[in-house]
Parts: C-alpha cells; structure tokens; sequence
C-alpha cells in the first residue's frame, strides 16, 4: 500500500439488518474497511449482496443497526441532525439510475442549484452568484450551458448522469458514494462517465467509493475491492492482487464468469451451483456454503473471519491455503 | 476535452411534465369538449353571480324565484326557450341560476375532502407504520359507511344548512382522497430522487412539498374532477330527498325532485334539469379521463 | 454468399415509428443471413434498432405506431412479411421462437409453470393433454430445474430460474430459430453464464440457429459465429466473429470496443465514442456515424455508403474501407 496516505473513512463492524415477514434480513453483516485520502475504493457483488445498503448506510440514509462509521476520525454515527446535515457537504452520493434520481419536476439548473440552496450556501439573493455556481458546475462535468432549463426526461441517459454527478459535486465534497453509476447506461456514454469521474477525481482530489456489479469497469480505477457476498465481505485486496491471484472460491468464479470480447481467449468458467439467495436469518459459517465447489464440513465454522494472507490480501474462507483453490487461482 | 458537442438534441423544445401532459390532453377531443362546457359552466356561475350584485338581486326576486301562477307548465316556446315550471318560472333563468350551487358546492365540498383527505393521506404515506395504520384504519371504517347514507345521518342530525351539506359530502369524500394520496405518495417517496435529496440534507417539509408531492399530482388531480362529479351528484341526491338546497333556491336536484308529480304531463321541466346534471357529469368524467391519459406517463413517447 | 443452409434472410428492411414527435426511422434497409445452426450475434447499444428488428421477423411490431415500410423475410422460401396471420401464428413458437429480455415480466404470474409451457405444446402439436403434461416436464428437467417444481408459479421462482422457464416454453416445439434478445442483461455476471451454458447446450442438440441480440461485446465472443454491429437502424459492419472481432473496419465497431474497461489489458484511460446517437427522427444525410467519427469528411455526409467486402463474408458500411480497397 501507499504510504503517507491520510486515512478518510473507516468503517467498523458496520451492520444493518431489515425485519422482513421472512425473518431478520443481514443486508450488511460486519464490515470493516478503511478508504485512504484520495483513493477509490471499489465494492464488487451480485444483486442483493448488500453493496448499496452498504452505502446507504455510511451516508446514514439508512441508519445503521450497529457499527461505527468515522470520517475524519469522527463516529459519524453519533451525530445530531445538525451535525449530519453539517457533514452531508463533505459526503455525497451519485446514484445508479439516471432516469429515478432526478425530481422530473426540476430543470437541470433547479436540480444542481437544490442542494446548495438547501445547504444555505447561497440565499435566494446571491441569484447571480449562485447561477454562476451552477454555471461552473456544469461546465465542469461537461454539460452544455443551453440545457439549463432542460428538464430530465428531455436529456438522455448519459446527461442525466452528468446532471447527477454536477449535483454531488455543487457541495464541494471529499468523499463520494458511486452507486453503479455506469450500469444503465450503453457502453459508449459509460466510458465517458468513468473518464469523466477519474478527471473530477484527479482535478478535485476525491474520494470515491465505487458500488458496482462489473468488476472490470472497478478495474482501471480502483485501489482497493471489496467484494461482498450476501452481506459479508469475503475478499479485500489491492486492485492488482485481487485480479493476479483471486483467492476465495467465489471471487474466482466471478472473475471467470465475465465474458472476455476476444474469441480466442480461453475461457474457463467455473460454473456455480444455485443461485444467490437472500441473507435472511443466515445459518452460521460460509455464506457461500451451498454454492462452493470446494465445500467441506469445516466451512459450517462459525466466526470464518477475514485473514490476511499477504500483505493488504485479506480473506474469509476456511480452506485458503488448501492447494485444490491454489490451483485455480493461478489458472 | 469534457464538451458536449452534439448540436441537434434538445434546445429546441423544453417542456415541463405539465406542458407535456397539456399539449397530451388537447389532442383529446372529447376531452377539449368536456372542459369547454366546464368553462361555460364557470362563467354562467361567475355571471349570474355578477348579474346579482349589480341589479341588486332583482332578477333573481323577480324572475327566478317569484311564482306567477298564469303561465304554470307552460311548455318551451321563443319568449321562454326552456318553458315556465309548475309555479310559472322561467326554466331557463332557474337553469342559470341553479348552476352556482352545484358547481360551487361540489368544488367547495371536494376541496374540504381534498384537503382533510390529502393530509391524512399524505401523513400515512409517507410516515408509515403505525400513523399509516391508525389513519387507514379511521378511513376504512369510515369508508364502510355508504356515503350517500353518511351525509343524510349528517344533515339529518344537524339540521339541513348550506355548511352541513357541504360538510356532510366533503366528509364523506375524505377516505377516496386519503387512499389516493397516500397510495402515490408511497409509490414516489422511495425514488432515488428523494433519496437524493435526503443526502444532501433536505428537511422533512422540502422532501414533502418539493419532491413529493408534485410528482405524486396527477393521480389526485384525476381524483379531484371525478370527485366533484360525485359531490354534484350527491348535492343533486341530497336535494331531491328535500335535505340539500332547499326550494325556492334553484337547484337541479331539487328542481327534479318537485317537478316529477309532472313528468306526465309536462316533460320539460322534469329533463332539463336532468340533463343539466347529466351533462354537467358527464364533462367532468370525460375530463377526468383525459387527464388521466395525459398525465400518465406510461402513455408518454 | 450463396448458400444452401441458409435458415432465414432478411432483406432490406425498413421500418418505421409515426409519433408525435414525427417519424422515428428504426431500421433503415437491414439486411442478415441466419444459417442453420449458427448463431448470429447482433450488437449495438440502446436505440440502435436491434429489438425492431427481432420483432419485425416475427411481425410483432405494434402498429401503429409501427409499420414495415419495405423488405422481406424470407423463412423455408416464403417471405413472412406477407402471408397470413393464421399461417404467420403457426411460424412463430414452432419455427422461430423468441426470448425477452426481462425475466420477471415475460411470465404470466396466475399460470403454474408447466401450464404456461404446456399451452406453447399444445398451441403447435396435436398431442394429449397428458402427453404435453409429460413433455412439459421433460422440458423443465432439460433446463436444470425438477419436475415437481412445475406446479409452482413464477413468483416462487428467482430470476435466473425464471429466464431457464423462459428458455424452456422457447424451445418446447423444438424451433429453427430462436431470437434471443438481451437474454442475460437483468441476470447476475455469474447466472449469465450459467443461463448462456444452457442455451449454448441446448442449441448444438437441436441444431438450432440464434439470432442473439445484446449489447455485450462479450457475450458475442464467447457464444456467436457471426456479428453484426448496428447503429441507427442500419449494419455498419458484418462477418464471422473471427473477421470482425480480429479485424475491425467500422470506426464504430473500433470505438465501441475500445471503450469497454478491459479485464485481460491494463488501460488507465478509457477510449471513448464522442457525442450522443444521432436523433431517429433527424437522422443524418449521409453516414449515420459521421457526427461522432474522427475520420469523417464531406463525401461521408453527402450519402450513406454502400456496404463493401473486404474479403471473406467480411463487409463494412464505411467510406474508409471503400478507398483502402
């Protein structure tokens, strides 16, 4: 890891559960990380590992059922209303669907105005000051001053998107929850979302925590990965380590199921058995139990904590250093 | 390097959500038709009560409400196009005149309900738990109580006034409109847009008044054309059985209602209030289907 | 590219949208060749006209606001664009049949699962209800999932198991042709390649033809013989996987490949395609790419180029490849 990197957030057996008629739902089961200054921590998972709870839950737009969340050094948890409010200027998020996450009732120059009125950055006074903000913002994430008094559903996918990020940035944050923001949208406008979000990133000195389901568009922009499954965290390391040596059983099949555009890359994928199931009221010991090829009865453990397996490589599995996963690792 | 570059797109038109569904709503014909006949509705209500303060109510002594037994029955003819009534009325002047109390009292018992009913609704919806179960749970009783029969126990127990009436139908309204509100507020408060909001640290009445509401609009609108409809009709059914506006004041129901022992002989005066009721409805249905049609936006493309 | 085992051929076809906002030009003179046992892998991105064209072979364009302008499908010698309903309603389940694209929405939610792919059965083959009942079973069994589930509804199903019903009740009559359109876009990286396992089995049992409809240049690589790259409701590039994935001629096809995060190389910067799709209903003059393409001149803009082989069953809708040759 780098050194001489200030420490930005910290989370600490962050946990949130839902009550559901089905029983008590682990969304977010004990999770610990920490995102330096600057970097961009990638969360990687299927639909309903609990990735976006996840970062629902340290912007406190759910409330945390138990854990700490410190920013700055601070335990975010224990703020009052005033004091969250305070600290929403220095957390932001952008969310996943820029069709949902826009007031249709709000031009784009309402929309990226809203928080900073809000905010009371500007009074309704400061209008020309304020329009000059907006101004700014939009032309910092790329969007054409005449679609100032556009209104969403007039714009496409990928200027939406942009509207959104404009909308984020108008606070003049630190830290930035990205919730698959790139997944609605087509491949060309994708691309042009992450380059633009790496600029912000490198102009702006953000931080970035990137949600996301697609662990190659993770890939060439985060630091560090998390990859979660069903509420827990089974594998964190260096971008590049994760993607060289893959070590838990469910990373590797992930990492083999992406389907490479080139015929003749060899493709291996290890097949899974099942499906992703919902983590209500889990049995103890690997979630991945049911779906594991390399399943054995050791794997029902209870406590099957993260291991650090080299430096910075931490994993959550009972039989890491069993040469049968070893192999496929390096496959 | 980060220009947007494309010149066609947008630019050219930028319509609001309301603009949209507008321009939607006058390509239906019928619907324009409905809301044309509204309007003239508004402006014999406006005018006759213009005509009112002007002449000193002496139209309406002299011609609306004063009996003149010679001419009694007297079918449609040039001098009286909608014929005299059983006490020698003009029918037509009676017709005018009879539109302020239903119009006005209908809108003015839906906006009591709207309101009550709005706010109710509101609350449940977007607190939930156990605000949601009390208030819907009052609605449910109160919805299993035959509205007709609600207002009729209200005017009956408090004498029949303009206010109980009003009260009695805007009462019995208040359950339709809680369901409505509540039901869209509930569909639009888990958008990422209102989450959005909520991350950069929107209090409660901005989320509610800014982002909620005005998105969850249209289905309430539709609700309030159609309920005015019924609040006319229940005013209408109220003054038929003699415990709404009461006679010499014009009122189509009530007119009906004393002109049926006539209906053999004299068809006129039995009709046209019917038709003034029918037509009145009918708009405001038609309307309401329209609006609902142009504010949908699965329709939109 | 005379061929005999040619299954289905699509000839210029154009179709069109009538709104409000005047007239969306969807596909612009489409033309494929589907042959037997291959798959045919038809990429582009949101808009492109991919799914137009799917429904358009099997007439399920609503109209309006749709409607075929011109071209022809031809299917066993007979051009479907112009037999009967009744004729075209025996073609569609038995001969082609075709997947959507949601799993969750494709399934009638008050009808068990047998039920539903029992009706395709007996909707195409006069056979005993019981018969059906069997093959039914057979039928679900082939996709992985047990018999005594059929006589559960699709709720009880997750989504993956519900494409696997959806795969089932497609091919239950055994169809030439099956038009699979964005089958693995709502389902997990790790279900998509289990759903894709099983259609690949399944195809090369039957030897059955697929036009697979997606905008994962991935899925392509991995499961088709042939690719075609649409943009703007017209093919921009055409050929076998090998031609066009190892030799790309379409600035299009070349921008959209370099702008998807790669796995295998390292990349800092992604490449990117400027610029939006040009409007359907204001579609350019020319070359439909020519607004967001580096290479562009005045000739591009005059009119649409005409398609040119550059060897093999390899052929480019671009300018370039023409004066290159």
């Amino acid at each position: 890891m780098k050194e001489n990197k200030k420490e930005l957030l910290r989370v600490e057996g962050l946990k949130k559960y839902f009550n559901t008629p089905g029983g008590l739902l682990h969304a977010v089961d004990n999770v610990n990380f920490s995102i330096n200054e600057g970097e961009t921590l990638g969360v990687v998972g299927e639909s309903g590992c609990g990735k976006s709870t996840m970062g629902r839950a340290i912007l406190r737009l759910h409330e945390p059922t138990a854990g700490k969340v410190f920013f700055e050094g601070n335990n975010i948890l224990e703020y009052d209303k005033n004091k969250m409010k305070q600290l929403r200027r220095d957390m932001q998020i952008v969310f996943q669907d820029p069709f949902a996450s826009l007031n249709p009732r709000l031009t784009v120059s309402e929309a990226i105005a809203a928080p900073m009125l809000i905010q009371k950055m500007y009074t309704k006074k400061d209008k020309d000051a304020l329009q000059k903000r907006v101004s700014e913002l939009m032309e910092m994430v790329g969007l054409a001053e005449r679609l100032k008094n556009s209104y969403p559903h007039e714009l496409d996918g990928g200027r939406r998107q942009r509207i959104g990020i404009a909308r984020a940035l108008s606070l003049n944050p630190k830290f930035i929850v990205c919730d698959e923001p790139v997944s609605a949208l087509d491949v060309s406008i994708q691309a042009q979302i992450l380059n633009l979000m790496q600029d912000l990133q490198d102009d702006l000195g953000l931080t970035y925590m990137f949600i996301t389901h697609n662990l190659s568009v993770v890939k060439h922009f985060s630091d560090n990965i998390v990859v979660m499954y069903l509420g827990q965290m089974v594998e964190m390391a260096p971008t590049e380590t994760l993607f060289k040596n893959p070590a838990h059983p469910y990373t590797q099949a992930l990492l083999s199921a992406i389907p490479i555009p080139d015929p003749d890359y060899p493709m291996n994928r290890i097949l899974m058995k099942g499906e992703i199931t919902s983590p209500i009221d889990p049995e103890p010991g690997c979630r991945f139990y049911k779906r594991c090829p390399y399943a054995k009865d050791c794997c029902k453990n209870p406590d099957i904590g993260l291991k650090e397996i080299e430096p910075g490589h931490f994993v959550s599995c009972e039989r890491i250093g069993d040469p049968e996963l070893k192999e496929n690792a390096n496959a | 390097m980060k220009k947007d570059n494309t010149a066609q797109v947008s630019g050219v038109k930028q319509r609001s959500l309301w603009q949209d569904a507008w321009r939607r709503f006058k390509k239906n014909k019928l619907a324009m038709v409905g809301l044309v006949f509204l309007a003239i509705l508004v402006l014999i209500a406006v005018g006759t009560i213009v005509v009112d303060l002007v002449t000193n109510n002496y139209i309406y002594e002299n011609y609306v409400i004063k009996q003149n037994l010679r001419g009694r029955l007297d079918p449609p003819s040039l001098e009286h196009p909608f014929g005299l009534d059983e006490f020698g009325r003009d029918m037509l002047l009676r017709m005018l005149w009879a539109v302020r109390s239903s119009l006005f009292m209908g809108v003015i018992a839906i906006i009591i309900s709207g309101i009550l009913g709005g706010l109710l609704g509101a609350a449940a919806g977007y607190y939930g738990k156990t605000t949601d179960n009390v208030i819907m749970r009052f609605m449910d009783i109160l919805l299993a109580i035959p509205s007709m029969l609600l207002a009729i126990a209200i005017v009956a127990a408090f004498g029949t006034s303009l206010v109980n009436v009003l009260l009695a139908i805007g009462i019995s309204y208040i359950p339709t409109f809680a369901r409505t509100v509540r039901a869209s507020i509930m569909t639009v408060k888990d958008q990422e847009f209102v989450e959005a909001a909520r991350a950069v640290g929107a209090n409660d009445p901005t989320l509610i008044f800014k982002y909620i509401l005005p998105n969850a609009m249209a289905p309430i609108i539709v609700q309030t054309t159609l309920g005015v409809a019924g609040a006319i009709l229940s005013i209408a059914g109220l003054s038929f059985i003699g415990m709404g506006v009461q006679p010499p004041t014009p009122e189509w129901g009530s007119m009906l209602s004393s002109a049926r022992t006539y209906i053999r002989d004299s068809w006129h005066i039995t009709v046209i209030p019917g038709m003034g009721i029918m037509l009145t409805i009918l708009a405001l249905n038609v309307v309401g289907d329209g609006l609902r049609d142009a504010l949908d936006p699965r329709l939109k493309n | 590219m005379a061929d005999n085992n040619k299954l289905l051929e699509v000839k210029d076809l154009v179709i069109r949208y009538e709104t409000d906002d005047g007239v969306v030009e969807a596909l612009n003179g489409v033309s494929i060749d589907i042959y037997t046992g291959k798959t045919l892998g038809l990429v582009g991105e949101t808009g492109a006209g991919k799914t137009t064209l799917a429904k358009g072979i099997l007439r399920l364009i609503p109209s309006p606001p749709g409607k075929v302008v011109s071209g022809e499908v031809i299917y066993d010698g007979k051009d479907l664009l112009k037999i009967s309903e009744d004729e075209m309603r025996k073609i569609r389940g038995q001969h082609i049949s075709m997947i959507f694209q949601d799993p969750m929405t494709s399934l009638n939610p008050v009808m068990t699962v047998r039920e539903q792919i029992m009706e395709v059965i007996l909707q195409h083959n006069h056979i005993s209800k019981k018969e059906a009942e069997k093959k039914a079973d057979d039928m679900l069994e082939l996709v992985g999932i047990p018999a005594e589930r059929g006589h559960e509804y699709p709720h009880q199903f997750s989504g993956g198991m519900k494409q696997r019903v959806i795969i089932a009740i497609a091919l239950a009559c055994q169809p030439k042709l099956l038009i699979a359109d964005e089958p693995t876009t709502a389902l997990d990286v790790t279900i998509q390649a289990q759903v894709l396992d099983l259609i690949q089995k399944l195809k090369t049992k039957d030897n059955t033809s697929m036009l697979l409809i997606t905008h994962d240049l991935g899925v392509v690589a991995q499961t088709c013989d042939y690719v075609g790259i649409v943009y703007a409701g017209e093919i921009v590039e055409y050929g076998t996987l090998r031609e066009v994935y190892k030799d790309m001629r379409h600035p299009y096809t070349k921008g959209l490949m370099a702008s998807i995060p790669n796995l295998v190389e390292n990349v800092r910067r992604l490449q990117t395609i400027e610029g939006l799709m040009p409007d359907p209903t204001n579609l350019p003059k020319g070359c439909k790419f020519s607004d967001r393409c580096k290479y562009a001149t005045d000739k591009c803009r005059e009119k649409v180029p005409d398609m040119v082989n550059v060897g093999g069953e390899h052929v480019v809708r671009c300018i370039l490849a023409q004066e290159e040759k």
